[in-house]
């Protein structure tokens, strides 16, 4: 986004606003030099012997000067000038932003006791368990505080991972081996050989080959071929780096074991990997801006938009956010249902069926065109597709 | 660039070629420019961003030079009211008016002070703004999560925690902890039921509220009135009609008869239209409008940044299939709470086929496995077949 002129304007702003505070400390100075003046003046009058001016005359003369300087009317000058570049700053800003971005915002029962437990739950995912703790005391969420102790481990185990100790992660994954067995990961065995190349690296060529017996043979069934690898290490111990295996020793599947360790703690939690508070704000901030527009277009109409049961534009975001398989009739632009599914033409093109019935005109054997490409297909042809 | 289909005249591709050339080389080479123009748009959602520590700013600079303006004039009327004065009451008199002016200097210096750490953080909301792209966009993101979450402490009073998140991040100069402090002690007081803070933050603001045609400060004293009714005061809340509701009566006469009968009705009445005047739950009502009240003041949204979003990503995500029983752990809408936030929110609209495979197409080279036949296929093909 070009901030150019916004800086500029900016700039114009805190030019002024220098300008009007060396000015009104200007006027400031010049007041109190004309009084000290004044004052030395009479008081010099009483010292001295000499006829001089009457103290009366003298305050006289500098009330005219004071008037004479008008300092009221130099910083209303200088303000006036500071008050435009400030009016003109926020015009420009309600130009090039969204001034209000509420204006979408359906004023609906919006439970806030739901939204501090999607917050607190956030910041425990997310391992803020400080701030989620100080969160969950300031708004008496206390029911949240159980999802803690989830999350708790498997930051210990990430925690560890990064000073390079399995100990956390492998105990993890031992305890749950059925279950991530079931889930067909092979983390396991992933944190082992990262384990035993650990050993290996470190050259205690024994300790690995013990290693390797003591916690490989449970996988032999599935990845042998794996594990054949692994052992065949053991010839390079000492000069690894050389040998075929040296992608093994990369420090990339450190990180990459690490996040797909939270993959598969979130998954045997029973939680998303990503934080759907995350997720759904991301998605907000894409999808805003249409909603926005569409405000506009619909100008006025707040009565409608706050009934609208389905939008009516589609909103742009990105396939991230993508959570579902759609299929949208390319002839009908209805949304395929349980009542009106997809179906596959002879030709491989898809409709919905309600379009298929009508261009058949509702007979199943009456051939009809394709409307994508020239073959003849007829409904009883057609077949369900399943997404 | 789209790869050209087969069989293309070289006139196109002639074109295409010049196109290429002419065109100014990009900053951002490799992201594309719908990626761009996605960033920009969601930049210019921050109005609030730029807006708020401008205001506040704003708000000193205006202070300041009301302050100036007051002690200038009251030392050139302390001078010209000075009529015959001895010759010691002379010096008294000026020396009264030097120091005056020097205190005045002093409170210029702090407040210039004060005006230049606010032009700072200002600046510095302008060069996050400046600092978003391709390359950071997720830790930016992060931190754009994270002021959304101190906003919405901010404005629930969760003090604590708006500043321990603050703070965790560095992000101070990004959030606006300082301004609310400010509404904090207002709305204690109003929590206590005691109305002074909230008056004198009438009067600081007191143009703008007026500009605005804030009903807020007649609402105050209107429940002053009602406390003082309640405490059988009554001459004395006479008194206060007279001296602060009165000035209302021309824009608010049905509300101020109302509350005036309660003299007849007293706290204990049965009568529900002047029950209700008597309830703690009018404290509240006043809270809340306090905030409404502030917000507008600053060019705040008046709903919590994070409830806006929400509901705008809640109607991007919704789906009918959302609510089945396969939906995927991914989507926040297979969870209960974020059902229930979506509940009275319409779905979204699709206008064209989408696939949710990438996912599982990703992870596994491209390829997918048909669930119901157990079949392998590479997922380019799986589109092409998908016509639409």
């Amino acid at each position: 986004m070009d901030l150019n002129n916004i800086k500029d304007a900016f700039d114009r702003v805190t030019k002024k606003q220098k300008v009007s505070s060396s000015k009104s400390q200007e006027v400031v100075e010049q007041m109190s030099q004309e009084i000290e003046q004044a004052l030395s003046g009479i008081q010099s009058a009483t010292n001295s012997t000499f006829p001089q001016p009457d103290h009366n005359l003298i305050l006289t003369e500098l009330k005219a000067k004071l008037k004479e300087i008008a300092p009221l009317g130099q910083l209303e000058g200088t303000q006036k000038e500071l008050n435009l570049a400030l009016s003109k700053y926020i015009k420009l800003l309600e130009k090039h932003f969204n001034p209000d971005i509420s204006r979408s915002y359906r004023n609906v029962d919006f439970d806030l006791h739901t939204i501090n437990q999607i917050i607190a739950s956030h910041f425990y995912r997310e391992g803020m368990f400080d701030i989620g703790d100080c969160f969950v005391n300031e708004a008496h969420e206390e029911s949240v505080v159980d999802r803690k102790t989830h999350f708790l481990e498997m930051y210990q185990i990430l925690e560890s991972m990064k000073s390079r100790d399995l100990g956390p992660a492998l105990k993890w994954a031992t305890t749950n081996h059925e279950k991530l067995r079931q889930n067909g990961s092979d983390i396991e065995l992933k944190l082992h050989r990262l384990q035993f190349m650990e050993i290996l690296q470190h050259g205690r060529r024994d300790e690995a080959l013990k290693y390797a017996r003591a916690y490989f043979s449970p996988f032999a069934n599935q990845h042998l071929p794996e594990i054949q690898k692994l052992m065949a290490c053991l010839l390079w111990a000492g000069k690894l780096e050389s040998s075929p295996y040296s992608e093994l020793l990369s420090p990339t599947h450190w990180a990459k074991l690490a996040h797909e360790l939270a993959q598969q703690f979130c998954n045997l939690l029973g939680e998303s990997y990503q934080s759907p508070l995350s997720v759904t704000i991301a998605a907000g901030v894409q999808g805003l801006p249409t909603l926005l527009k569409l405000m506009n277009v619909m100008n006025g109409k707040k009565n409608e938009w706050q009934s609208m049961k389905q939008l009516p534009v589609p909103i742009d975001i990105d396939q991230e956010f993508q959570f579902h398989s759609i299929f949208v009739c390319p002839v009908s632009r209805d949304q395929a249902s349980e009542e009106n599914p997809p179906m596959l033409m002879s030709c491989g093109h898809v409709l919905c069926k309600q379009s298929i019935t009508k261009l058949s005109k509702n007979n199943s054997t009456r051939p009809f065109k394709c409307p994508y490409c020239p073959t003849e297909v007829e409904v009883g042809q057609c077949r369900r597709l399943y997404f | 660039m789209e790869p050209l289909p087969n069989g293309n005249s070289t006139v196109t591709n002639a074109t295409t070629a010049s196109a290429t050339a002419t065109s100014l080389p990009s900053l951002h080479a490799g992201v594309p420019s719908s990626k761009l123009s996605q960033l920009t748009e969601s930049l210019k959602l921050e109005h609030q961003f730029l807006r708020v520590p401008f205001e506040h700013y704003k708000k000193t600079i205006r202070a300041n030079h009301r302050a100036v303006e007051k002690e200038v004039s009251a030392v050139m009327s302390g001078l010209s009211d000075a009529g015959d004065l001895s010759q010691d009451d002379a010096v008294q008199h000026l020396n009264s008016l030097v120091s005056r002016l020097q205190g005045l200097k002093r409170k210029l210096e702090d407040g210039s002070r004060a005006e230049n750490l606010q032009a700072q953080r200002c600046r510095a909301r302008l060069d996050h703004l400046e600092s978003a792209d391709a390359d950071n966009i997720s830790e930016w993101n992060n931190t754009r999560l994270k002021r959304i979450l101190v906003d919405y402490m901010l404005r629930m009073s969760y003090y604590d925690t708006a500043t321990k998140l603050a703070e965790s991040s560095s992000i101070q100069d990004l959030v606006d902890i300082e301004i609310f402090y400010e509404a904090k002690k207002v709305i204690d007081a109003l929590r206590n039921k005691e109305v002074a803070p909230a008056l004198a933050w009438c009067a600081d603001n007191k143009s703008r509220l007026k500009k605005a045609k804030s009903k807020f400060e007649f609402q105050l004293r209107l429940q002053e009135f009602i406390e003082l009714v309640r405490s059988d005061n009554n001459v004395r809340a006479v008194m206060y009609a007279r001296k602060y509701l009165a000035p209302w009566a021309a824009t608010y006469m049905k509300e101020l008869q109302k509350v005036f009968a309660t003299l007849a009705f007293t706290s204990n009445t049965g009568c529900e239209i002047y029950k209700v005047l008597f309830e703690p739950k009018q404290w509240d009502y006043l809270m809340d409008q306090f905030k409404q009240e502030f917000c507008r003041l600053y060019g705040m949204t008046l709903e919590p940044l994070l409830n806006i979003y929400l509901q705008a990503g809640l109607s991007a995500l919704k789906t009918p299939f959302c609510y089945e029983d396969d939906c995927t752990k991914e989507d926040p809408l297979s969870q209960e709470s974020f059902r229930k936030l979506a509940m009275p929110l319409p779905f979204s609209k699709q206008h064209h086929s989408k696939l949710a495979l990438e996912e599982m197409a990703t992870n596994n080279n491209g390829k997918i496995t048909c669930p119901r036949t157990g079949l392998v296929y590479n997922y380019t093909e799986v589109t092409k077949a998908y016509i639409s």
